[in-house]
């Protein structure tokens, strides 16, 4: 495929906003393939003009639909660095090599730093303000601090995608995504652990001694069951027989 | 509850449903933003925040990543709050957490038939796909979208009328120890949930010793506080 000189303003923007819609016809065959492709298709619009009926642009959006599964709010970095590709010129099987090498590095990435870090993180510290008395508004400074790390790095992937291209790689190599997880993490940790027995407390509070009792032999005999069979048995499971043993043991319970 | 009310958590639970995949993901489907929120709408704040808590327990005990299945708790939360607050009693919380806890069952079983769906709209339109033709792909996306749109309704409208039906049922006419019982354990429940989830989570690396000492931190401030 020949080189083409990429848009001097990219509308990246299209393509950011379509990318929080990226998973909206996520299924078991492409995965987010199609929304990746939906989301590519703006930056691939300067291929229309080559190969004449832009045979060129139409292979080029097909291939951004292929399978794809990564995290997704770093899912901006393949489709930057998948568009870019096809502007230089790489060949088809090099940009499919490019996306494919790109889905385990960051769904991991991704899975780390977002689900297994901030998240946790500023979840429990809400859960914490809560139980120390902060009402609703830690819910909303929840949402607020959440979705200003979210939006920015929804925008700096797909930003990095676009001017790294085919040397995507090195995108990741970014001292700031490489040092986040080292602090987000342990800072999840210690907010996770700050918060149980403020939330424990803030649970068992309004009940009798009979119901504080309960809530904690629930409590310590659920943890037992889900850390003796990890993935096998169920909390939504334990909390529905909860719910059954209540309603049973409070008419026993005269 | 006014019809007004029942829209606006009808709308609520709707769009709580498409954040939790679908459309944005600013995590509005977290069950502490659907059931406070809920509760506001509701004039009963405190029902929301309370069941807000509890579902985010639960919520902890799930990690969303790959293709793995799991119960979907938002527009369940949003169910649990209305429910709860119908039955009016301080401790009926307990019965709208049941309620919650099914309606996420049920919820996640429809992300997978909607995922289903999507696979064979993509299978059956896969030779214009390879094509690149444009407008089936934006056609595929929208329908998925739209899917899920009626998913998320489904599913909220679903759990709205159960509580209507435990309240039918005169549910809030239970005695008070079976409602208190019931709250307790599901707390218990939410509280194993969120434990487990959380350990998993934190692993036992470097980052259990901020855990620890977090917990230290935690049990100090209840001596404080």
């Amino acid at each position: 495929m020949d080189r083409v000189t990429p848009p001097a303003a990219p509308p990246l923007r299209a393509a950011f906003l379509r990318l929080f819609m990226v998973q909206a016809s996520w299924n078991y065959d492409r995965l987010l393939g199609v929304g990746m492709g939906v989301a590519e298709e703006p930056l691939l619009r300067g291929l229309r003009g080559t190969g004449g009926d832009g045979t060129a642009y139409r292979a080029a959006v097909a291939r951004g639909a292929h399978f794809f599964n990564a995290h997704p709010y770093l899912c901006g970095l393949a489709v930057g660095a998948a568009a870019r590709a096809e502007y230089e010129g790489a060949p088809p099987e090099q940009v499919e090599r490019l996306r494919a090498a790109l889905c385990g590095p960051l769904g991991a990435l991704g899975d780390r730093l977002v689900w297994a870090g901030w998240l946790p993180l500023l979840s429990t510290a809400a859960v914490a303000a809560i139980a120390l008395g902060a009402g609703w508004g830690a819910v909303a400074g929840f949402l607020l601090i959440y979705n200003l790390g979210h939006v920015a790095l929804r925008w700096w992937a797909l930003r990095a995608g676009w001017d790294a291209g085919v040397g995507v790689v090195g995108a990741l190599r970014n001292p700031v995504l490489q040092r986040t997880p080292k602090l987000v993490l342990p800072a999840m940790a210690l907010v996770a652990g700050f918060c149980l027995p403020l939330a424990t407390r803030w649970l068992v509070r309004p009940f009798p001694l009979v119901g504080a009792l309960g809530c904690a032999v629930a409590a310590v005999l659920g943890v037992v069951l889900l850390r003796w069979q990890p993935g096998r048995i169920k909390s939504l499971w334990i909390g529905l027989a909860a719910v059954a043993l209540g309603l049973a043991g409070g008419w026993l319970w005269r | 509850m006014s019809a007004g009310t029942l829209a606006l958590l009808l709308v609520w639970g709707t769009l709580v449903g498409l954040d939790l995949v679908s459309v944005a993901q600013m995590m509005i489907a977290r069950p502490i933003v659907a059931g406070t929120v809920a509760g506001l709408l509701l004039g009963d704040p405190e029902t929301g925040v309370r069941l807000g808590v509890v579902f985010e327990l639960f919520q902890f005990d799930i990690l969303p990543v790959g293709a793995v299945r799991y119960p979907e708790y938002g527009p369940a939360t949003v169910g649990a709050v209305a429910a709860a607050h119908a039955l009016g009693a301080g401790t009926a919380w307990g019965i709208g957490a049941g309620l919650g806890l099914l309606v996420g069952l049920g919820a996640g079983w429809s992300l997978h038939w909607v995922r289903d769906a999507n696979a064979r709209a993509v299978r059956r339109a896969a030779g214009p796909l390879e094509s690149g033709d444009i407008r089936v792909l934006a056609h595929l996306h929208a329908a998925g979208l739209a899917r899920d749109l009626a998913r998320a309704a489904v599913v909220t409208a679903a759990a709205l009328a159960a509580g209507w039906l435990l309240v039918r049922a005169g549910v809030a006419g239970l005695p008070p120890r079976v409602l208190t019982l019931t709250a307790a354990l599901a707390g218990g429940a939410a509280l194993a949930a969120g434990v487990s989830g959380l350990l998993r989570i934190v692993g036992r690396g470097s980052s259990f010793r901020w855990f620890a000492a977090g917990l230290a931190g935690g049990v100090a401030a209840l001596w404080i506080a």
